[in-house]
């Protein structure tokens, strides 16, 4: 062991001891907050899944019955299949418009603001609101869907309601509200590319499609990585598009557009079951994980930091 | 000197941010100040009954002046979560608006007051004084957890313009469930206009629709001890069978027209011609078509006359800091001087026997009297602790079978395992 690296324990300075009260201080609300609102739930969730809970969370131990019971869930494949079918479609649609709106907005073309509030609208709008106009949208009988298709001749249908394609609608709404939020991260990615790459390309003549694809992803990856594993996190979680577009209720289409969410949704808050409903989540918590885990060691081979 | 100015802003700034973080997590005390006034909360999800609830607290108020009653208004879609979340922290409004479907649970889960031995020593005699199906809905296990508040049964609301336009007579009391069908056969062969309908039939509007049919027809949805449901059997099946029909011959929008838009919004748009429901939509139905609509008693089904009863209670908290106060207004909540006020209003059928009237003058041009007339011959909402679930697997078949894709009778046999497997469980615990 060289001796830099040799840990010299001395008595800390008066000084020294009241920075680090201070340091701890400000980092306090923070910490309180994290903690009240996110370790000790997670805790009593973690806990709450190897027990019978009831709607008033009066709990008895159960042991492994409720991950048992998991796992011979009717429902689980159809969920996990319409999670991942979900994730597949929207994050790498919905990163591919991204990226190309945000380039777009990039060039230096009049009304760039202008065009980059519209586009981050969706983002600051009430999600009650959004399903709402967009369940008027695909309605079966007044919707301005099937008003358009009806002008090519193609006759519409109730979109919402028909098991194979309630799902699509929800998947198409997601992409119309996340590619704002990812256009602003992308294209502030994209501002901290040096024009001098672009200048020196374009005298090699490379034209604008090669320099995208030979300057700007590759510079950009950071900024997708980022993008992608959040937007992968957020679409493995999808909840509440699903709840207000599909009513659990009155909706045909409901049983087979669940995502886990849903599926814990239902067995938390409509069954009261939330002993089982916390394994379900538990297990999603060890999905999203993995996938996490895969994607930070396989963005090693893509990701470039320099 | 400067530095230590910062620290000191710094530490301000973490001390507010601390309290107000703990002061969202502290229950704020509730009411008992020193000179022995004391405030009650009850909750109510209906805001067309605050107004009345209110009322019914200051007339109380001016009794007992030591007393006042906040009311507590949550919308219906979050009204259960949030009495949930409450219940579990201990912080229940002290008087609670409860319904049958809940009731059992929250008397089990001990968040209810039992109410029966106060009930006893005062003479509001709830057995006397209310509908036989109401107080037993409210009695778990012998105990009585709710004083019952209002109740509502069903009749056929009918659109005046729509029956006029395609020169049909109106509906009248003493029908059958074969002239209903004829009506509505007449309704289309007579044309109606685009995206109008004879009627609605949906599938989870069994309260107002199918549901009384079965009864009618000698079946059953549950047994009498819940262990076991009746949707196998042959009355039950024939008992919907009818009202299916209609959706699938077209004289009711299709499953997925009426989950785009609800039947209750079409009947108020003018789009349905005739429509089930219950007294409590009025208010609702005045809003679009005050004047223009009708209405006469259920059609009798297998020349039985029969209907669904269900009706709300005020129960009150078991964790309530003034058990005292709180029983003393749940019990006169129930006496002729509050269901007055409330049946006086017009939002609700008063549920005591002797202020029922009442609800009769409110609407001076509706044929109200179908509402009371039905009360002898009803039954209680089919219910127990677990219709949330047992509801989700009636939907997975009966759907199909709305839809045409399977038959009435495959669907309610696939129902009955599935659902007797739940009431097992249920017993099980």
């Amino acid at each position: 062991m060289g001796e830099g690296k040799k840990k010299v324990r001395r008595k800390a300075s008066r000084r020294e001891k009241k920075d680090w009260v201070a340091g701890y201080v400000f980092i306090a609300p923070v910490t309180i907050g994290l903690l009240i609102f996110y370790v000790f739930p997670f805790i009593q969730n973690f806990w709450f899944s190897f027990n019978d809970v009831n709607k008033f969370n009066m709990a008895t131990f159960c042991g492994i019955s409720n991950y048992q019971r998991l796992f011979q869930e009717p429902d689980l494949m159809l969920a996990m299949k319409n999670t991942l079918l979900y994730a597949v479609v929207t994050v790498p649609i919905g990163l591919a418009l991204s990226l190309l709106v945000a380039s777009l907005l990039n060039s230096k073309i009049k009304g760039t603001s202008f065009y980059r509030t519209i586009y981050f609208l969706p983002s600051v709008t009430m999600s009650v609101a959004v399903a709402l106009v967009w369940k008027l949208i695909f309605h079966g009988d007044f919707g301005i869907l099937n008003t358009v298709l009806g002008i090519f001749g193609i006759e519409g249908q109730s979109w919402l309601t028909n098991p194979h394609t309630a799902l699509f609608c929800v998947m198409i709404v997601a992409i119309w509200g996340s590619v704002g939020y990812n256009m602003i991260i992308l294209l502030a990615g994209m501002q901290g590319i040096s024009r001098s790459y672009y200048e020196a390309a374009a005298i090699d003549g490379a034209g604008p499609v090669k320099q995208f694809f030979k300057i700007t992803i590759p510079l950009l990856s950071p900024t997708i990585f980022f993008v992608m594993i959040t937007g992968l996190i957020g679409a493995f979680q999808v909840f509440d598009s699903i709840y207000m577009m599909v009513d659990p209720v009155t909706n045909p289409a409901f049983n087979k557009v669940k995502t886990m969410n849903v599926l814990f949704y239902q067995n938390a808050f409509m069954y009261g079951e939330k002993g089982y409903a916390a394994a379900i989540s538990i297990f999603m918590f060890a999905v999203i994980m993995i996938i996490t885990v895969i994607q930070l060691v396989g963005q090693k081979k893509w990701v470039n930091y320099d | 000197m400067k530095k230590n100015l910062k620290k000191l802003v710094a530490l301000g700034l973490v001390a507010t941010t601390g309290t107000t973080l703990l002061a969202g997590c502290g229950g704020s005390d509730k009411g008992g100040s020193k000179d022995g006034k004391v405030e009650l909360v009850m909750s109510v999800w209906d805001s067309d009954q605050e107004p009345v609830m209110k009322q019914m607290a200051e007339a109380y108020s001016k009794e007992n002046p030591n007393v006042t009653v906040k009311t507590q208004l949550t919308t219906w879609n979050e009204y259960w979560t949030k009495l949930e979340a409450s219940a579990t922290g201990g912080s229940a409004p002290d008087i609670i608006t409860m319904n049958v479907l809940h009731v059992e649970e929250y008397a089990d889960a001990g968040i209810l007051m039992d109410l029966t031995d106060a009930e006893k020593e005062s003479d509001l005699k709830v057995h006397d004084n209310f509908p036989a199906p109401l107080v037993d809905g409210y009695t778990v296990e012998g105990k009585l957890y709710g004083i019952p508040k209002d109740f509502d049964t069903n009749a056929v609301f009918y659109n005046k313009e729509i029956f006029d336009q395609a020169g049909v007579a109106y509906p009248t009391d003493g029908w059958t469930f074969e002239d209903f069908r004829k009506t509505c056969e007449d309704l289309q062969a007579a044309g109606l206009p685009d995206g109008v309908y004879p009627t609605a039939i949906n599938r989870n509007s069994g309260q107002t629709t199918y549901d009384a049919a079965v009864f009618a027809n000698g079946g059953y949805f549950l047994n009498e001890d819940n262990t076991e449901t009746g949707w196998d059997k042959k009355e039950t099946i024939e008992g919907i069978q009818p009202w299916l029909d209609l959706v699938l011959d077209g004289l009711s929008p299709t499953l997925q027209q009426m989950t785009d838009t609800d039947p209750d919004s079409m009947f108020q748009g003018g789009q349905l011609a005739m429509y089930f429901s219950g007294n409590y939509m009025i208010p609702s139905y005045n809003k679009t078509l005050e004047g223009k609509y009708g209405i006469v008693k259920r059609p009798s089904f297998n020349g039985v006359d029969k209907d669904i009863i269900n009706g709300l209670a005020f129960s009150v908290s078991a964790n309530t800091k003034h058990p005292e106060e709180a029983k003393d207004f749940a019990l006169w909540l129930g006496s002729k001087e509050a269901q007055e006020i409330q049946g006086k209003s017009g939002t609700v059928i008063s549920a005591r026997n002797d202020c029922q009237e009442l609800f009769l003058d409110t609407h001076k041009d509706l044929n109200l009297q179908v509402f009371l007339d039905n009360v002898p011959n009803t039954e209680l909402l089919p219910h127990c602790k677990v219709t949330a679930k047992l509801s989700q697997v009636e939907k997975t078949y009966l759907e199909q079978a709305w839809q045409g894709e399977i038959t009435l009778e495959e669907a309610c046999k696939s129902i009955k395992p599935e659902a007797d497997a739940i009431l097992d469980e249920m017993n099980a615990k």
